[in-house]
């Protein structure tokens, strides 16, 4: 009885050292999105994104030419496997903030990445910084967030000051090649920071440029109905649409303008819902010719090699094509593991001293950026967005015009 | 200017019937046997999912499938009942607690359960009778999904009032007064509450598959009108079916013209507003008999 009891002992003994060891050998990532409640759809792509970029990391595969796409674990660390463990925010800042402490005090993920809203990042990178570990900021992209004198907080996306900016742009060339000059806008935002955020810019830019802002409606975000919204946005009937919304509202609003019997001229969104597949199928017909700034394009295949390889291996997984939010999921873990690797250590000092050297340029990655260099406030300055158009359901490039795969159209809606 | 003063006020009244149909449900349970079930909205979620179902899988219009999804409501209210708030109704300790957590809890669960099983993708019932068209009348629009809504959210308002003039009707107003006496006349109480919750849940059920038609579909769907509903009985009246309706569609109107008028991000201020001033002129609620 007692050989037995002593041999169990030993085996669990070997159970636990050899666990230990297996985790010593991993670098925890910790990922927190919102895998429950209004942001589900989006918070659980992420998960499938971070799990297919998890994979292409750690196994043996054919190699894609992009950063880290050889696969076979981290080189500089004897192979070693990245390992993501992820947490549900509910699309709460607090639990965000909670769950960010979990992962890096009970899981020790040596760096967290998030978190799709901006009001959840950021209290995310408050504890980032507490604990001195790197926040990899994916997807969160309201400018202020990089304005806060933070050491430890990286954005390979940009943000949406630079996307705005782009649409102005945009505005700008498409005036001038097609003699079709957008002369006013109307802001329509929903009332967290990415909304309050984003209208900002927008007016901003807009007053640089001389257009005039007929309409500016800031709502509250999941209202059960948006129809006087629609009405004030009709009454105004500026050029262009141009809003800030996550994909409920982005579905009510444009039903919303239907069933009032209007037809915008053009909706120019700051993606976020109007690049959800639940806003193209929701929509309809009414989504044809919505513009929306993109940081992805899934069409400009011939300069960035590498999507049409990770494309069908996340296809493949979720049965969805990559789109703008879990193109630059995907490409922060790859710029996150990069910097791990050029480490050589699972240090957080070490890196964020990494990431800050990234440099990485812009075929080396999925998106149409010009490249991945930090500034001092840890932001990506070379992502550069492209403008998409929604045709038979689906969004594509038609800005900048030497990446376009189809002319601009005026109007909203069939 | 005159049309979309109408415009808005229409707007204000099609959503206004729609939460009216969701308070009555609810205004219903709590009124039979002072529960509140905070599981409504997730009932109504259900019923929006069953839709999407039928639509997807049977193609059939939201309007035809009415009956079916008022009945699988209706069903899965007896059996709510039945399961969990019967045996909530009998514990000894705490009872008050208890039945407060124990439609908390379904409801966490429901929405788990729906995200589980269905993902948490938004998806939509596009095509149909009605879907997406619109009347014009003197350059004020009618959405005509909306439209059937409001007269269906109407004919409910009417079957429950026919109801409650029947015997099961007298049956369910003498269980409301005094839940120990109608004992011993030989009226089944638990018969009477599992009833009382299936007719609930059904009527949340028909505002569900009415909403489905013009709306998205999802696991957090009902939390957006589960607040209304709450408010909306309150504000007319804990058990008040006439309550629920002009409270209803008083809040609609309220959440339409705060937006119109004010600035949009402030419209529950209105609905608000007008429910703290009412509780303080009237704590009963406009038509509350308490």
């Amino acid at each position: 009885m007692k050989r037995i009891v002593t041999s169990l002992l030993a085996a669990a003994a070997a159970v636990v050292v050899h666990g230990q060891a297996r985790a010593a050998d991993d670098v925890v990532i910790g990922a927190v999105y919102p895998l429950t409640g209004n942001g589900a759809a989006v918070g659980l792509d992420a998960k499938a994104v971070l799990e297919v970029g998890q994979d292409l990391l750690n196994n043996k595969h054919d190699a894609i030419p992009m950063l880290m796409g050889k696969g076979g674990g981290l080189a500089h660390l004897g192979g070693a496997h990245i390992r993501i463990v992820f947490a549900d925010s509910q699309n709460d800042p607090q639990k965000a903030r909670a769950e960010a402490e979990r992962l890096i005090t009970q899981e020790h993920a040596v760096a967290i990445i998030g978190s799709y809203t901006s009001a959840t990042a950021a209290t995310i990178s408050q504890v980032t910084e507490r604990y001195e570990v790197p926040y990899m900021s994916a997807d969160n992209s309201s400018p202020s967030l990089n304005q806060r004198g933070l050491k430890w907080f990286f954005r390979t996306s940009p943000h949406d000051e630079m996307f705005t900016a782009a649409m102005f742009q945009f505005f700008k060339d498409i005036g001038a090649k097609t003699g079709h000059p957008v002369k006013s806008v109307a802001l329509f935002y929903e009332d967290s920071i990415f909304g309050s955020d984003s209208s900002a810019v927008q007016r901003k830019l807009a007053g640089a440029a001389g257009i005039n802002v007929a309409a500016d409606i800031k709502y509250r975000a999941s209202s059960p109905s948006l129809s006087a919204e629609a009405q004030r946005l009709k009454a105004a009937d500026a050029d262009v649409i141009m809003p800030s919304s996550y994909t409920s509202d982005a579905i009510l609003i444009l039903r919303a303008m239907n069933e009032i019997g209007y037809k915008p001229k053009a909706v120019m969104a700051q993606a976020a819902g109007f690049q959800e597949q639940g806003f193209l199928t929701g929509a309809g017909p009414l989504a044809e010719g919505v513009m929306s700034r993109s940081s992805f394009a899934l069409d400009a295949t011939k300069s960035r090699p590498a999507i049409p390889a990770v494309n069908a291996v996340y296809k493949a997984k979720n049965n969805k094509d990559l789109n703008d939010n879990t193109s630059r999921e995907f490409t922060a873990l790859m710029v996150l593991a990069d910097a791990v690797d050029r480490a050589g250590s699972a240090k957080p000092d070490d890196i964020r001293k990494a990431l800050i050297a990234t440099n990485v340029p812009g075929n080396q990655t999925i998106m149409p950026w010009a490249g991945i260099k930090f500034d001092e406030t840890g932001q990506n300055t070379e992502g550069t967005p492209v403008v998409q158009q929604v045709t038979n359901g689906t969004y594509h490039t038609i800005w900048p015009f030497d990446l376009a795969v189809q002319e601009t159209v005026w109007g909203v809606g069939k | 200017m005159t049309a979309m003063v109408f415009q808005v006020a229409i707007g204000g009244l099609l959503m206004g019937l729609i939460y009216a149909l969701v308070a009555a449900g609810l205004s219903l349970i709590f009124g039979l046997m002072d529960i509140v079930n905070f599981a409504h909205g997730e009932l109504m979620m259900l019923a929006m999912f069953a839709a999407f179902v039928i639509w997807q899988y049977a193609g059939l219009d939201p309007l035809m499938m009415l009956p079916i999804v008022a009945i699988l409501l209706f069903g899965l209210g007896v059996l709510i009942y039945r399961g969990l708030i019967a045996r909530a109704l009998s514990v000894n300790f705490n009872r008050g607690m208890v039945q407060i957590f124990v439609t908390f809890g379904l409801a966490i669960f429901i929405r788990g359960a729906a995200q589980f099983v269905f993902g948490g993708e938004f998806k939509s019932i596009n095509t149909g009778w009605l879907a997406g068209r619109t009347a014009e009348i003197a350059g004020v629009y009618l959405p005509l999904p909306q439209v059937a809504a409001s007269f269906v959210c109407l004919a409910a308002f009417a079957g429950l009032l026919l109801i409650s003039r029947t015997e099961f009707g007298r049956a369910l107003e003498a269980t409301r007064e005094d839940r120990d006496a109608v004992a011993l006349i030989g009226i089944d109480r638990d018969h009477i509450f599992a009833l009382g919750w299936g007719l609930g849940a059904a009527t949340v059920g028909v505002a569900g598959v009415m909403l489905a038609g013009f709306y998205y579909v999802a696991p957090n769907v009902g939390a957006n009108f589960a607040l209304i509903a709450y408010v909306t009985v309150a504000l007319g009246g804990f058990g008040s079916l006439l309550g629920a309706l002009v409270a209803g569609v008083l809040i609609g109107e309220v959440e339409a013209i705060t937006a119109a008028v004010l600035e949009p991000s402030l419209k529950q201020v209105g609905v608000f507003g007008i429910y703290m001033i009412v509780l303080m002129v009237r704590p009963r609620g406009l038509f509350g008999k308490l």
